[in-house]
């Protein structure tokens, strides 16, 4: 039961991307297009998933019992870009079609600090593995959605008449900031 | 080859540098760090539970090692022994993650002083009701050779109401510091005495 | 020479400006500025990477091989990161408590990488950490100012202290999630107009 409050908690109320403001330049620059974002999505499902697992093993199993918290930064960001290489290598040799499908997003994701942010949040929780993996997944499955449904909303905006000097990243931000609106509407479930 | 015996080369000689800095850095100013969270995470629920000023109190603290763990103590002394101790427990087991929760004993009248919440992650309005002081108020006076209960499970202690989650968790710190100071009394005094 | 120096030095603040002329390093500009102490503090922790790491990768541009150019970048940066982090756990606990994760997450601030690669990557230790200063400056001010904005009409205080007054009711909109976006896109908004006005061509897309 208190896996599912976690889920609720991670998809919704906390948003990693409309509560937490994590990992918002990805956010403007591929949510564009609808099929774009929906790659985007996919792909920080996927990597954030396995960094926290990744991070989370290094930081119970290897920096927290030797006290060596102070390298976490450190640590975490190169487990993430050098899991970004490993990713990219793996899936070009294994599957060409997947490759096809999110390669591109890859390189881009070492600077989404919502990969990043996710591994931090665990690691200050302190969460147990189960917890962990609910926690990470829930998240990414978050950030996809409101980059998803956003696309949509600037799919819609690009044929509509917006003034001059709202363009852009200016109208992108104000209707984020509606969505962040909507969203806090689940602030009473968990 | 003498490309990638450089690439390699270059790499490790700034990681270990980066190290070496860091480690440094470390050193240097963690005893600081220590003292600076010492007086702004536990200095406030130190000042509630012994009525003192935290600089009078932060002083006043041993650590005692537990499988690898080291436990804060803060204790005050009146006439030269030693009256109130404050352990620091972990309440397992809380809706948004494990409670930090400072426990205080009065070992002259062997009852609890109180618990005071060091921090958190409960939902507002519900689990984070635990920092009202009408949910701690229930701790004054309890003795210290009995565990606590809630009341649904037979003991002394109302709930807060929605979340019964965060109220055992406390209830689970609070019996984890009884027994810690049970077990661990001479050893906790003798480092006192040593002092 | 003076010339150069004069140019970068005012460039990240008015042509560069991040994040509204370099539309990098939003997320914090978002998060941290519910109030002008935190923007303000946040936007000095991102100046003192930026300068920094832009000297020590400068001086190290000839050394590092261009494959592993990134990894190195990132290594110097987290490194840096983790300096400020202790820095500020040891002398400004409750402002690094406010902050959070957001300290370590300078690490993937793209202005900090995006000015190593465009800047310092090729130009003399000197200019680049004039170039870093500049923009973590800019920066620093950017985040002031949005915090600025959102604490007074969202709080009704500026650094912690009254400005209107007993009577003021706080638009608290301003300082939770939503009202960071609006205060942001305004800005950006404002920023497009005063530009259009001065008939310049502005880089933002």
């Amino acid at each position: 039961m208190d896996l599912v409050y976690l889920a609720i908690s991670a998809t919704f109320v906390n948003n990693i991307l409309l509560a937490q403001y994590l990992g918002n330049c990805p956010f403007l620059g591929v949510s564009k297009k609808l099929e774009t974002a929906l790659g985007m999505a996919a792909a920080v499902i996927f990597v954030s998933v396995l960094a926290a697992t990744f991070t989370w093993m290094v930081s119970t199993y290897v920096l927290r019992p030797y006290g060596l918290e102070f390298l976490q930064t450190l640590t975490f960001i190169l487990i993430i870009a050098s899991l970004v290489q490993l990713v990219e290598i793996i899936m070009k040799k294994m599957s060409r079609t997947l490759y096809n499908a999110l390669g591109v997003y890859l390189p881009l994701i070492t600077t989404n600090c919502a990969v990043m942010g996710i591994a931090l949040l665990i690691a200050k929780k302190q969460l147990p593995f189960i917890e962990m993996l609910v926690f990470a997944c829930t998240s990414a499955v978050g950030y996809g959605l409101a980059l998803v449904l956003f696309a949509g909303h600037r799919e819609r905006l690009q044929i509509s008449a917006v003034p001059e000097s709202l363009q852009g990243t200016s109208i992108a931000l104000i209707t984020a900031g509606i969505m962040a609106l909507a969203f806090m509407g689940f602030k009473g479930m968990a | 080859m003498s490309e990638i015996i450089r690439m390699v080369v270059v790499l490790s000689v700034i990681a270990g540098f980066s190290a070496a800095a860091l480690t440094t850095a470390n050193i240097q100013l963690g005893p600081r760090v220590d003292a600076q969270i010492d007086l702004y995470v536990r200095g406030p629920a130190l000042e509630r539970l012994f009525h003192k000023p935290a600089k009078d109190v932060l002083g006043n603290k041993v650590v005692i090692d537990v499988d690898g763990v080291g436990i804060p103590v803060f204790y005050t002394l009146q006439d030269k022994v030693v009256s109130t101790l404050a352990i620091e427990a972990i309440g397992k087991g809380g809706f948004g993650g494990d409670l930090k929760l400072m426990v205080g004993i009065d070992l002259i009248k062997e009852r609890q002083t109180g618990i005071e919440v060091v921090s958190h992650s409960e939902t507002p309005g519900l689990g984070a009701r635990i920092v009202e002081i009408a949910f701690r108020r229930q701790w004054q006076g309890l003795p210290i050779d009995t565990p606590v209960a809630l009341t649904a499970d037979g003991g002394a202690i109302d709930a807060i109401s929605g979340a019964s989650t965060t109220s055992r968790a406390a209830v689970n710190g609070t019996n984890s510091a009884l027994d810690f100071v049970r077990e661990r009394k001479a050893e906790i005094l003798k480092l006192i005495a040593e002092r | 020479m003076q010339q150069k120096f004069t140019d970068v030095l005012t460039a990240g603040l008015w042509k560069r400006i991040p994040p509204f002329r370099l539309v990098l390093g939003l997320c914090p500009s978002l998060a941290v500025t519910m109030s002008a102490e935190n923007g303000l503090g946040m936007g000095l922790a991102t100046a003192f990477v930026v300068t920094l790491s832009n000297g020590a990768i400068s001086s190290l541009r000839n050394v590092i091989p261009a494959k592993v150019r990134i990894a190195s970048y990132i290594v110097v940066i987290a490194t840096l990161v983790s300096i400020v982090e202790i820095l500020m756990k040891a002398f400004f606990f409750p402002l690094s408590e406010q902050l959070g994760i957001y300290i370590p997450l300078i690490v993937v601030n793209c202005i900090v990488l995006g000015r190593a690669e465009a800047f310092a990557s090729k130009n003399p230790p000197f200019i680049s950490m004039v170039d870093g200063f500049s923009v973590g400056v800019g920066y620093a001010i950017s985040l002031t100012l949005i915090g600025s904005l959102r604490e007074i009409f969202g709080a009704g205080t500026w650094f912690g202290h009254l400005v209107f007054g007993e009577a003021f009711e706080p638009m608290s909109f301003l300082v939770s999630a939503p009202g960071a976006f609006m205060t942001i896109g305004t800005l950006l908004a404002l920023q497009n107009l005063f530009s259009r006005w001065r008939g310049e061509k502005f880089i933002q897309g």
